[in-house]
C-alpha cells in the first residue's frame, strides 16, 4: 500500500529526481571509460619512453573508443536537456510514438538493471493533445512498479490505438505479470496525474495488459 | 595479488584490467553477477572490485554471495552514483575507505588495493 499521495507537481519532482540521478550515473560511466582510456594512452606513452614501441593501430583504437564515449555522453546530455525542458512544456499535440520512445530512452538503464527491455509497438502512432511530461510521468510509474516485481528477462511493449475521442495506451507485459496489482499501485500513486490527464487506468489480466485511456483532445 | 573486476561497462573493466596488469596485478573482469559467481568457482581472487549498480543484482548482494564461495576475499565498491544511501550501505559492508566514486584515478585505486591486500 502506497501511503504517499502527492500532487501532480510533487510526482513530477520525484520523476525529475529519479531520471536525473539515472542519467548522471550514465554520464559518470562514460566519463569513467574516457578516464581509463586516457590513462591507458598515458601508460602506453610512458612505456614507449622506456623503449617499448607504440602500436599506431592501438592508439587509433583508443582514440576511437574515447570519441565513442564522448558521443555517448553527449547523447545523454541531449536527452537530459530535452527532459528538463519538457517539464514546462504546455499542452501540445504530440504523437504517442514520440512519447513512448522518449520514455523508453529515459527508463532504459533502470529497466536494464532489472532485466527488463522496453519496446515500442510498430505502426500504431496516434496523435493526442496532452502535456507530454505528465504522460511520461504516468508511464514511468507503471514501469517502476513492473520493475519492482520483475524477476529478470522480461519485455514490456508500449503501444497505442484510436478509440473514437480517446487514445488507449497499452503496456503489454509478459504472461504471469501481476498486472492487476500493478494497476492498483499505479492508480494509487499516479492519481494526481490520472486526474490531470483526465485519464482512466484499467487492466486485463488475461492479456497481461495495463491500459491508460486518455482523451485525444484535452480541455482544461 | 589477483583482482576480479565486476562492472557492466565492459570497456571500463577491460581497460582497467590492462592498466592493472601493467602495474603487476593479475586482473580478470566480468560484466555481470552470474559470470562473477561462475569465475570465483574456478579461480581464486584476493580482492573483488564491484560496481554497486549491477544489472539484476546489486554489488552488495553479490558481495555476500561471493563471500560464501570465497571466504577471506576482500571487496572494494565502485559507483557512479555516489548517493548517501549507497555510501552508507557499502561502508557498512567494506569500510568507508573502500567505496570509490567513478572516475577513479589509477594511483588511488592502486593504493586502495595494496592497503586492503595487506590487511
Amino acid at each position: 500500500m502506497i501511503r504517499f499521495q502527492g500532487t501532480a507537481n510533487t510526482l513530477g519532482l520525484l520523476f525529475c529526481g529519479t531520471m536525473t540521478a539515472s542519467m548522471s550515473h550514465e554520464i559518470k560511466n562514460a566519463l569513467a571509460i574516457v578516464n581509463e582510456n586516457a590513462g591507458l594512452l598515458a601508460d602506453l606513452v610512458a612505456l614507449a619512453e622506456k623503449g617499448r614501441p607504440l602500436n599506431p593501430e592501438r592508439l587509433k583504437a583508443l582514440a576511437a573508443d574515447i570519441s565513442r564515449q564522448v558521443q555517448r555522453a553527449d547523447s545523454i546530455v541531449s536527452r537530459l536537456n530535452r527532459f528538463a525542458h519538457s517539464a514546462g512544456q504546455p499542452i501540445t499535440t504530440t504523437s504517442t510514438r514520440e512519447i513512448f520512445e522518449f520514455t523508453a530512452a529515459l527508463a532504459a538503464r533502470m529497466a536494464a538493471m532489472k532485466g527488463v527491455t522496453i519496446t515500442v509497438a510498430e505502426d500504431n502512432t496516434v496523435l493526442m493533445q496532452a502535456r507530454p511530461f505528465i504522460v511520461e510521468n504516468l508511464l514511468w510509474i507503471c514501469l517502476k512498479h513492473l520493475f519492482a516485481v520483475s524477476t529478470g528477462n522480461q519485455t514490456v511493449q508500449l503501444g497505442a490505438e484510436n478509440a473514437d475521442s480517446h487514445v488507449i495506451i497499452g503496456l503489454q507485459f509478459a504472461a504471469s505479470t501481476p498486472v492487476e496489482e500493478i494497476g492498483k499501485l499505479v492508480t494509487q500513486e499516479g492519481q494526481p496525474l490520472i486526474i490531470a490527464l483526465q485519464a482512466d487506468v484499467s487492466t486485463d489480466a488475461q492479456r497481461s495488459l495495463i491500459r491508460l485511456t486518455l482523451p485525444k483532445k484535452f480541455e482544461e | 595479488m589477483r583482482v576480479l573486476l565486476v562492472d557492466d561497462e565492459e570497456e571500463l573493466v577491460s581497460t582497467l584490467a590492462e592498466r592493472l596488469a601493467m602495474r603487476g596485478i593479475t586482473a580478470s573482469w566480468v560484466t555481470g553477477y552470474r559470470a562473477a559467481l561462475d569465475i570465483v568457482e574456478h579461480e581464486p581472487f584476493d580482492i573483488a572490485l564491484l560496481d554497486v549498480r549491477l544489472p539484476e543484482m546489486n554489488g552488495l548482494e553479490l558481495k555476500r554471495l561471493l563471500e560464501v564461495k570465497r571466504p577471506g576475499m576482500k571487496f572494494i565498491f565502485l559507483t557512479g552514483h555516489g548517493s548517501e544511501e549507497d555510501f552508507n550501505a557499502c561502508s557498512a559492508e567494506s569500510g568507508r575507505d573502500y567505496y570509490l566514486i567513478k572516475p577513479v584515478q589509477i594511483e588511488v585505486l592502486m593504493a586502495k588495493l595494496n592497503e586492503i591486500f595487506q590487511q
